[in-house]
C-alpha cells in the first residue's frame, strides 16, 4: 500500500516569488501522487503479532499440543462447545502468527471471521477472547481488504468493549487489533474513533501498566492521528493531544516514537491544526528529542517540527524560540540523507519567513552546513537546499544576501545548474538574478557577474537558453540579456545595451511601412568651409 | 461540408498532391491554395490516409502522409474560442487507424505518421485516446520488430517531454498510468531483445534491427525515469543495470561501421547508456550507489578503447562527463585515487582527447568562424577537448598534486618531440599548451582572462621560453594553430604574465594582425582589445596611451588593413578592438581621424546594404562616436566636418529604412547636435517634423533614441521651435502622450514632457498645460506603477520650480475642485498600486514589441550626460512629501498643522502621519 506521507506532499510553505509580505506565506500542496516506492523509514501501518517459537517457550508451553489442519480449525471454530471454540482458535491464531507466510487470505476464505468476532463477546472465556482478538488483529493486518473483512464482521464495537475487560492481556490485544484497523485509512480510522475508542484507551495509560503495553496504546493512538482526507475530527485530536503531550516526556523509545509519529500527522495540516499542537507546550521537548540518536526518534520528530514551521510567523517564531535553529546545523550535517533533506526542508521553512527569522538562521550557523549540502548532497537533499536558498533570497534584505553570497553559495548553485530537474534549474536561476538585482542595487554588479563567470555560470547560463523547457530557456535568456550582453566600457558612459536581437536570432518580419517619409539631410545643409 | 470517399476524389487529390511538387512555383502554388481551401471539409484527412495507404505511386504516397502530418499539426488542437477544425467523426476514424496505419506503412511514411500521432497524443493521449497505450503494448507481442520499433519511435515522441516538463499532478498521473501500462512489456522487451542479440550475433541486417530497439528502449527508459526513480525501475534496477553494462562492453565487428562522421547504432546506444547511467547517477545516487562502480571502470574502458573518429564524439565527451560528474564526488573518491588509475586515466583518456585532430584543422581553416566561437567563447560544450578539461578540472578537486605531476612530464616530452622536428611535430605542440592550460586554469572570465591558477605550473616561464619564441618568428603565416595557441595563452594568463611581459607582447600581436589565417588576426585582436580593456592600480588602464603612442600608427593601419583580409570584412573581434583602440589612445588618434572617418564610412555605407553582424555595427557606431566625442572635445567646430562625412550615409539609410541602423543614426545625430554650441542648425530643422511621425515610433527599438534626439532639440532649438514650427507642439505631445500611454515606455514620455516644461517658453505650452495633467490623470488612475509616481513627482517638482506652486494649486482645482491639493497627492500615492513587478517591467517590453528584432540598441560612446531637472531623484515620494511639508512648518510654525488639519479629510490625515512617522518628521 503506497503510503502518502513522502515529504514533498505535505504541505509547503510557498512563498517563493511572492509580491509582499502577505502573499508571501502563501502554502502550497504539493503534488500528492509519487512514482517512488514508498518510504521504509516511515512507521508501519499496521503489524502482525508473531510468535518468536524459538524464544518464547511460555507460549510455547501454552499451546503444546494443539496442531489442527484448516478443515478441523473450521469445524473446531464452528463447533458449540468453548473448549474447541479454543482450541481451534488458538490454532488459527498460531498459524496466522507464522513469522513465514501467514495464510490469512485461507483463513478469511474459510469464513472464520464472524465467529471470530462472536468469541470477542464471550466474556465468560477470556482466553478465547485474547486468541480471538489475536487471530483478527493478524487478519487486519493483512491488505486492506482483509482489514475490511474484520470491519464489516462488525469487529470494532466488541474491540473496544474489551477495552474495559479486566484482563489486561484480552485488554492489550484489543488495543493491537483497533490500532490496526485504524491504520487502514480514513474511513476505518473514523469508525474506530465514532465507536468511542479514544476515552477507553487514554483511561488505559497509567504509569502502572507494563512497557509493552504503553507502546501498543501509543502505537493504536499514532494510527488515530495518522491520514489526512479527511483529517481526524478536531474533537478527537483535542482529546488525544494532552495525552500525547504526556506520553512524550517518557523515556521508553518506542513511546516516544509513535508520540512523535502522532504529532508529526497532527501537524501535517493547516496553521490550525498546527496551532492546536503547538499550543499543547510540545515544542520545547520536540526540539530535545531532535538531537537523539535514535533514528526512530529523530524522524519523526523532526518531522513534525518541520510540519510546525510551515506555519504561521508565530508559530515559527515559537519553534525558533524553542531553539529549532540550534539543532538544525548538526541534522543538516547528519550521515543519512533522509535526515539532511529533512532539516533541509524544515529550514527552507524558516528561511521563508521574515527577514528577522533568516537573521536568527544566520546567526545559528545554518548555513555552511547548508553550502556543504548543496555541493556534496544527495541530490534530493540539495534539492530541499535550493529551496532554502530560493526562499532566503526571495526574503532576505540586502545584508543578508551579502552573508549568503560571502558563506560560498553561488559555486555550488551554479554547479547545480547541470541538473536534471528543469524545475529547479529555474528557481536557480531566478535566485541568481535576484542576487544580480541586489548587487547592482550595492553598484557591485559587475564584480558579481565576474565572479558568476569565474566559476562557470554564464556558460552553464548560455547553455540553457537551448533548453527544451520554455520557462527555463527564457528565464536563462533574461539573465543573459540583462546582466551578461557585454562587458562594462572603461570609461564613465552609461553601460552598452546589446540589442535583445542578438541573442534571439528571429527572422526579420516585414513591417510594410509607407515610404512616405523620404528624409534628405543634406538637403538645405550648408556648410561653411 | 462533407467530401466523398469516392475514387474520383482520391483522383482529383493526388492530381493536386502531385502538382505540389512541382519546381515551378506557377504550378505548386495554386496547387497548395487549393488543397488548404478544401482541408476544412469532412473526410479530408480521411481521404489523404486512403492514398498513403493505397496509392499506386509511391511519390503519391510519401506526399500524402507529408501533406496529413502538416494537416494534424495546424488543425489537430482545439483552441479556446475558436471553432473545432476537424470534425469528431474524422477525428475518431483517425484515431481508429492511425497506429495500425503507421505500423504496416514502410519506413519513410511510418516516420510522418509518428509524428502525427504524437502530435496527436499530446492533445488527446491518455484521456481522449484511453486504448492508445493498450494498442501499442500489444504489438510487442507480434515479434515483428519492423511494428515493434514503430511503436517504440512513437512511444519515444509521446513520452520525451517527461524529460523536460514541470513536475505537475496532471504529469505525474499520465506518467503512473503509463508506467502502470508500460513499464513491465518495456522490460520483458529489452530483455527479450538482447536475448535475441546473442542469437542473432552473426546476422548484421537483424542485429541492426534490434540496436535500433535497444536505443530506443534505453531512450524511453531516460524518460519514464527522469521525473523520479519508480517503484518499478527500482525494483527491476539490477535487470536494467546489469544489462546497460553489458551493452557497454559489448563489440560485435557487424556493427562496426567504415563511416568516419556518423555515429553508428553501437555509438548511439553507449551513449544513451551514459546518459542513463549519469542521470543515475546523479539524481538517485542511493539506490544506484553498488552498481556505480561497475558503470565507472566499464565507461573508462570503453574510453581508453575508442578511437579518434569523429563518430565517436558524442560517446567520448558523454562518457568524459560521466567520470567528470562521479570524480568529484567525496564518496567516490577512492574509486580515483590510486597513482595507477590517475596515470591511467591521464594517460589514456585525458591526454588522447587533448590532441589537434584532423576535423579540428580543418575547422580551423576551412570554418574559422565556428573555430573562434568554440575556441574562444566557449560553446565547446560537447567537443572532446572540453570534456577532457572538465575531467582534468574535477581530478584536481581532490588531486591536484599527483595529477599537475602527471602531466608535467606529458607536457615535457611533448615539447621535446616538437623541439625535434617542429614542422611535423608541431600538434604536440599544441597538445602541450592546451594541457597546461586547462591545467593551470581553475576560474575563468573573458574579462579578466584566468583568475585562479593552479600554483604549481609555472606560467610566466612557460610564457617565455615557450609562448614567446613562437611569437617572435618574422614569418606570421608559419605555423598558424601554434600562433593561435599562443596568442590565446596571452589572452588566457594575462592576469598571470608580468605587465613587462605583456608589453613586449604588444607589437609581436599588432604583427600578427597580418597574419592571412583569420583565427590568428582575430586572436590578434582580440587579444590587444582584452590587454587594452585591463586595469591597474588606481583603477585606471593598465596601459596608458603614453605607453601604446610608439605603435599607434601601426596598429591603426594594421587594424583597419585587417577589415580587408579575406573573410573578415565585418570581423567584429577586430571592430572592438578598433573601438577599444580609440578609448585608449584618446587625443593620440586626432591626427589620423581624417582617414579613419573616411573608412569607417565607407564601412557603413557597405553594410548597411545588407546588415548581418549586429556586433560588428554595434562597434563600428560606437568608434564613429569616439571619432566625434574626442576630436570635438579639442575643437568642437569639427562637427561640421563629421556631419559632412556621414549625413550623405545617414540620408541613405534613412530612405531605405534600414531598421537595424536607425537607432544608431539617432544616437549619432543627438551626439553632433548636442555638441552643437549655439541656436540649432536649420539642417536639423529640416528634419524636425519627419521625427514625429507616427511609424517611427512604433517600433520599440527607436524609442529612447528618437525620445533623446527630440530632447537635443528641445534643448538647443526650443526657441527656433517656438517661433518657427508651434505647429508642431501638438505633435511632440502626441508623442508624450502615446509613450505614457505604455507601462515600458512611460519614463521616456516623461523624459521627454519634462524637456517641453524646462526649454519651451512657457507661453508656447499653456494652452496644453491642462490636457497635459488630464493625460497623466487617466493614466495614474488606468495603471499606477512605482516607476510612473516617481516620474510624475520629479515632474510634478519641475512644473512646481518652473511655474511656481499656485499654477500647480491651480491645475489640480481645475482638474478635479474642491480636492485640496495635499489631498489629491495622497490620494495618489494610495491608489491602488499596479499589480506588475516594476523590476519586471523588461518583461512587458519583449512582448510589447512585436518579434524582438526593434529592440533598442544603446550606444556607450554616443554618452548621454545624465541630466536630472529636479536637481535631486526622489526615491521614496511619500517621504519626500513629509519632509517638504516638514521644510514648509520650519519656515512658518504653526500654521501647516492647521491648514492640514482643516483640509484634510480623515482617512487622507491618518495616511499623512504615517507619511509623517516613516520620516521620522513632525510638523510644528
Amino acid at each position: 500500500m503506497p503510503t502518502l506521507d513522502a515529504p514533498e506532499e505535505r504541505l509547503r510553505k510557498f512563498k517563493y516569488r511572492g509580491k509582499d509580505a502577505s502573499m508571501r506565506r502563501q502554502q502550497r500542496m504539493a503534488v500528492s501522487l509519487e512514482l517512488r516506492k514508498a518510504k521504509k523509514d516511515e512507521q508501519a501501518l499496521k503489524r502482525r503479532n508473531i510468535t518468536n517459537v524459538s524464544s518464547d517457550p511460555a507460549s510455547e508451553q501454552l499451546t503444546k499440543g494443539v496442531s489442527l489442519n484448516l478443515q478441523e480449525i473450521i469445524n473446531g471454530v464452528n463447533a458449540s462447545d468453548p473448549d474447541l471454540c479454543f482450541q481451534a482458535t488458538q490454532a488459527a491464531r498460531k498459524m496466522l502468527s507464522r513469522e513465514r507466510n501467514p495464510p490469512l487470505k485461507l483463513i478469511v476464505e474459510a469464513g472464520l471471521i464472524p465467529r471470530l468476532v462472536e468469541f470477542l463477546k464471550s466474556s465468560l472465556h477470556p482466553c478465547l477472547q485474547f486468541e480471538a482478538a489475536w487471530a483478527l488483529t493478524n487478519i487486519a493486518s493483512g491488505t486492506s481488504e482483509q482489514t475490511q473483512a474484520v470491519v464489516e464482521s462488525g469487529a470494532i464495537q466488541p474491540l473496544v468493549e474489551l477495552l474495559s475487560s479486566p484482563h489486561m492481556t484480552v485488554c492489550e490485544q484489543a488495543v493491537w487489533a483497533l490500532g490496526n484497523i485504524a491504520g487502514d485509512g480514513p474511513e476505518f480510522r473514523d469508525l474506530v474513533i465514532s465507536s468511542n475508542a479514544i476515552p477507553h484507551l487514554l483511561a488505559l495509560v497509567s504509569s502502572t501498566i507494563p512497557i509493552t503495553f504503553l507502546r501498543n496504546i501509543t502505537w493504536t493512538l499514532s494510527n488515530l492521528c495518522r491520514n489526512k482526507s479527511p483529517y481526524p475530527c478536531k474533537k478527537a485530536v483535542k482529546q488525544m493531544l494532552p495525552v500525547l503531550f504526556h506520553l512524550l516526556q517518557h523515556e521508553d523509545g518506542e513511546v516516544l516514537s509513535d508520540t512523535c509519529w502522532a504529532l508529526s500527522y497532527l501537524s501535517d495540516g493547516c496553521n490550525e491544526r498546527i496551532g492546536q499542537v503547538v499550543d499543547t507546550g510540545v515544542l520545547p521537548r520536540l526540539v530535545q528529542l531532535m538531537t537523539s540518536s535514535e533514528l526512530n526518534i529523530l524522524t519523526p520528530s523532526l518531522r513534525t517540527v518541520g510540519n510546525i514551521v510551515t506555519g504561521t510567523d508565530h508559530q515559527t517564531q515559537v519553534a525558533i524560540d524553542a531553539g529549532i535553529l540550534n539543532v538544525l546545523p548538526q541534522l543538516l550535517m547528519h550521515p543519512r540523507s533522509s535526515i539532511q533533506k529533512e532539516a533541509a526542508w524544515a529550514l527552507s521553512n524558516v528561511a521563508a519567513g521574515p527577514c528577522q527569522h533568516i537573521q536568527q538562521l544566520i546567526a545559528c550557523g545554518t548555513l555552511p552546513p547548508l553550502v556543504a549540502l548543496l555541493k556534496n548532497g544527495e541530490f534530493k537533499v540539495q534539492k530541499e537546499a535550493v529551496w532554502t536558498v530560493a526562499n532566503f533570497t526571495t526574503g532576505g534584505t540586502i545584508d543578508q544576501l551579502i552573508q549568503l553570497v560571502h558563506s560560498g553559495v553561488l559555486e555550488p548553485l551554479v554547479n547545480l545548474l547541470t541538473i536534471q530537474d528543469p524545475k529547479i534549474v529555474t528557481i536557480i536561476l531566478d535566485v541568481i538574478s535576484l542576487i544580480l538585482k541586489a548587487a547592482e542595487k550595492l553598484s557591485e554588479k559587475e564584480n558579481m557577474c565576474l565572479l558568476i563567470e569565474e566559476i562557470g555560470g554564464v556558460d552553464k547560463i548560455e547553455a540553457l537558453q537551448l533548453h527544451e523547457n520554455p520557462q527555463v530557456a527564457l528565464t536563462a535568456l533574461n539573465i543573459i540579456e540583462n546582466h551578461f550582453c557585454e562587458v562594462k566600457q572603461p570609461n564613465p558612459c552609461p553601460s552598452l545595451l546589446i540589442p535583445t536581437a542578438y541573442w534571439f536570432p528571429q527572422e526579420r518580419e516585414d513591417f510594410l511601412l509607407p515610404h512616405s517619409y523620404i528624409i534628405c539631410l543634406c538637403d538645405g545643409l550648408h556648410y561653411q568651409r | 461540408m462533407a467530401m466523398e470517399l469516392s475514387d474520383a476524389n482520391l483522383q482529383t487529390l493526388t492530381e493536386y498532391l502531385k502538382k505540389t511538387l512541382d519546381p515551378d512555383p506557377a504550378i505548386r502554388r495554386p496547387a497548395e491554395k487549393f488543397l488548404e481551401s478544401v482541408e476544412g471539409n469532412q473526410n479530408y484527412p480521411l481521404l489523404l490516409l486512403t492514398l498513403l495507404e493505397k496509392s499506386q505511386d509511391n511519390v503519391i504516397k510519401v506526399c500524402a502522409s507529408v501533406t496529413f502530418k502538416n494537416y494534424i499539426k495546424r488543425n489537430w488542437r482545439i483552441v479556446e474560442d475558436e471553432p473545432n477544425k476537424i470534425c469528431e467523426a474524422d477525428r475518431v476514424a483517425i484515431k481508429a487507424n492511425i497506429v495500425h496505419l503507421m505500423l504496416s506503412s514502410p519506413e519513410q511514411i511510418q516516420k510522418q505518421l509518428s509524428d502525427a500521432i504524437s502530435i496527436i497524443g499530446r492533445e488527446d493521449f491518455p484521456q481522449k485516446w484511453p486504448d492508445l497505450l493498450t494498442e501499442m503494448v500489444n504489438r510487442f507481442q507480434s515479434g515483428d520488430f519492423h511494428v515493434i520499433n514503430g511503436v517504440l519511435r512513437t512511444a519515444h515522441s509521446l513520452f520525451k517531454r517527461y524529460r523536460h516538463e514541470f513536475k505537475s499532478n496532471e504529469l505525474w498521473t499520465e506518467i503512473k498510468l503509463v508506467l502502470d501500462a508500460f513499464a513491465l512489456p518495456l522490460t520483458n522487451l529489452f530483455k527479450a531483445t538482447i536475448e535475441l542479440c546473442s542469437t542473432h550475433a552473426n546476422d548484421a541486417s537483424a542485429l541492426r534491427i534490434l540496436f535500433s530497439s535497444l536505443i530506443l528502449i534505453s531512450k524511453l527508459f531516460y524518460s519514464l525515469n527522469f521525473q523520479d526513480l519508480p517503484e518499478f525501475f527500482e525494483d527491476n534496477m539490477e535487470t536494467w543495470m546489469n544489462n546497460f553494462h553489458t551493452l557497454l562492453t559489448l563489440d560485435n565487428k557487424l556493427l562496426q561501421t567504415d563511416d568516419e562522421e556518423e555515429a553508428g547504432l553501437l555509438e548511439l546506444l553507449k551513449s544513451q547508456i551514459c546518459d542513463n547511467a549519469a542521470l543515475y547517477a546523479q539524481k538517485y545516487d542511493e539506490e544506484f550507489q553498488r552498481y556505480l562502480p561497475r558503470f565507472v571502470t566499464a565507461i573508462w574502458n570503453l574510453l581508453v578503447t575508442t578511437g579518434q573518429e569523429v563518430k565517436y564524439d558524442l560517446l567520448v565527451s558523454n562518457a568524459i562527463q560521466f567520470l567528470a560528474s562521479v570524480c568529484e564526488r567525496p564518496h567516490y573518491k577512492n574509486l580515483f585515487e590510486d597513482q595507477n588509475t590517475l596515470t591511467s586515466i591521464c594517460e589514456k583518456v585525458i591526454v588522447p582527447n587533448m590532441e589537434f585532430r584532423a576535423a579540428d584543422e580543418e575547422a580551423f581553416e576551412d570554418n574559422s568562424e565556428e573555430y573562434i566561437r568554440r575556441d574562444l567563447e566557449g560553446s565547446d560544450i560537447d567537443t572532446r577537448r572540453r570534456a577532457a578539461c572538465d575531467l582534468v578540472r574535477g581530478l584536481c578537486k581532490f588531486f591536484e598534486g599527483p595529477v599537475t605531476g602527471i602531466f608535467s612530464g606529458y607536457v615535457n616530452s611533448m615539447l621535446q618531440e616538437y623541439a625535434k622536428n617542429p614542422s611535423v611535430n608541431w600538434k604536440h605542440k599544441d597538445a602541450a599548451i592546451y594541457l597546461v592550460t586547462s591545467l593551470a586554469s581553475k576560474a575563468q572570465t573573458q574579462k579578466h582572462g584566468i583568475t585562479q591558477a593552479n600554483e604549481l605550473v609555472n606560467l610566466t616561464e612557460f610564457f617565455v621560453n615557450h609562448i614567446l619564441p613562437d611569437l617572435k618568428s618574422a614569418n606570421v603565416n608559419e605555423f598558424p594553430v601554434l600562433k593561435a595557441d599562443g596568442i590565446k595563452y596571452i589572452m588566457i594568463f594575462r592576469n598571470q604574465v608580468p605587465k613587462e611581459h605583456l608589453l613586449v607582447s604588444i607589437p609581436l600581436l599588432i604583427n600578427h594582425l597580418q597574419a592571412e589565417s583569420i583565427v590568428v588576426h582575430t586572436y590578434a585582436a582580440h587579444a590587444l582589445e582584452r590587454l587594452f580593456t585591463m586595469r591597474g592600480p588606481n583603477n585606471a588602464t593598465l596601459f596608458t596611451a603614453a605607453e601604446i603612442a610608439p605603435f599607434v600608427e601601426i596598429l591603426l593601419t594594421n587594424l583597419f588593413k585587417a577589415l580587408t583580409l579575406p573573410g573578415s570584412s565585418e570581423n567584429e573581434y577586430i571592430m572592438k578592438a578598433i573601438m577599444r583602440s580609440f578609448s585608449l589612445l584618446q587625443e593620440a588618434i586626432i591626427p589620423y581621424i581624417p582617414t579613419l572617418i573616411t573608412q569607417l564610412t565607407q564601412k557603413l555605407l557597405a553594410v548597411s546594404k545588407n546588415p548581418s553582424k549586429p556586433h560588428f555595427n554595434h562597434y563600428m557606431f560606437e568608434a564613429i562616436c569616439l571619432s566625434i566625442r574626442i576630436t570635438c572635445k579639442a575643437n568642437p567646430a569639427a562637427v561640421v566636418n563629421f556631419e559632412e562625412a556621414l549625413f550623405l550615409v545617414f540620408t541613405e539609410i534613412l530612405q531605405n529604412d534600414v531598421q537595424e541602423f536607425i537607432p544608431y543614426v539617432f544616437q549619432v545625430m543627438s551626439l553632433l547636435l548636442e555638441t552643437h554650441k549655439n541656436d540649432i542648425p536649420s539642417s536639423y530643422m529640416a528634419l524636425f517634423p519627419h521625427l514625429l511621425q507616427p511609424v517611427l515610433w512604433e517600433r520599440t527599438g527607436n524609442i529612447p533614441a528618437l525620445v533623446r534626439l527630440l530632447q537635443a532639440f528641445l534643448e538647443r532649438g526650443s526657441n527656433t521651435i517656438a517661433s518657427a514650427a508651434a505647429d508642431k507642439i501638438p505633435g511632440l505631445l502626441g508623442v508624450f502622450q502615446k509613450l505614457i500611454a505604455s507601462k515600458a515606455n512611460d519614463h521616456q514620455g516623461f523624459y521627454l514632457l519634462n524637456s517641453i516644461i524646462e526649454h519651451m517658453p512657457p507661453e508656447s505650452v499653456d494652452q496644453y498645460r491642462k490636457q497635459i495633467f488630464i493625460l497623466l490623470f487617466q493614466r495614474l488612475q488606468n495603471s499606477k506603477t512605482t516607476k510612473f509616481i516617481k516620474s510624475f513627482l520629479v515632474f510634478i517638482n519641475l512644473y512646481c520650480i518652473k511655474y511656481g506652486a499656485l499654477a500647480l494649486q491651480e491645475i489640480f482645482d481645475g482638474i478635479q475642485p474642491k480636492t485640496p491639493l495635499l489631498q489629491s497627492l495622497i490620494g495618489l500615492f494610495e491608489l491602488p498600486e499596479d499589480d506588475t513587478i516594476p523590476d519586471e517591467e523588461h518583461f512587458i517590453d519583449i512582448e510589447d514589441t512585436p518579434g524582438y528584432q526593434t529592440a533598442f540598441s544603446q550606444l556607450a560612446f554616443a554618452g548621454k550626460k545624465e541630466h536630472d531637472p529636479v536637481g535631486q531623484m526622489v526615491n521614496n515620494p511619500k517621504i519626500h512629501l513629509a519632509q517638504s511639508l516638514h521644510k514648509l512648518s520650519t519656515a512658518c510654525p504653526g500654521r501647516v498643522p492647521s491648514m492640514v488639519s482643516t483640509s484634510l479629510n480623515a482617512e487622507a490625515l491618518q495616511y499623512l502621519q504615517g507619511y509623517l512617522q516613516a520620516a521620522s518628521v513632525t510638523l510644528l
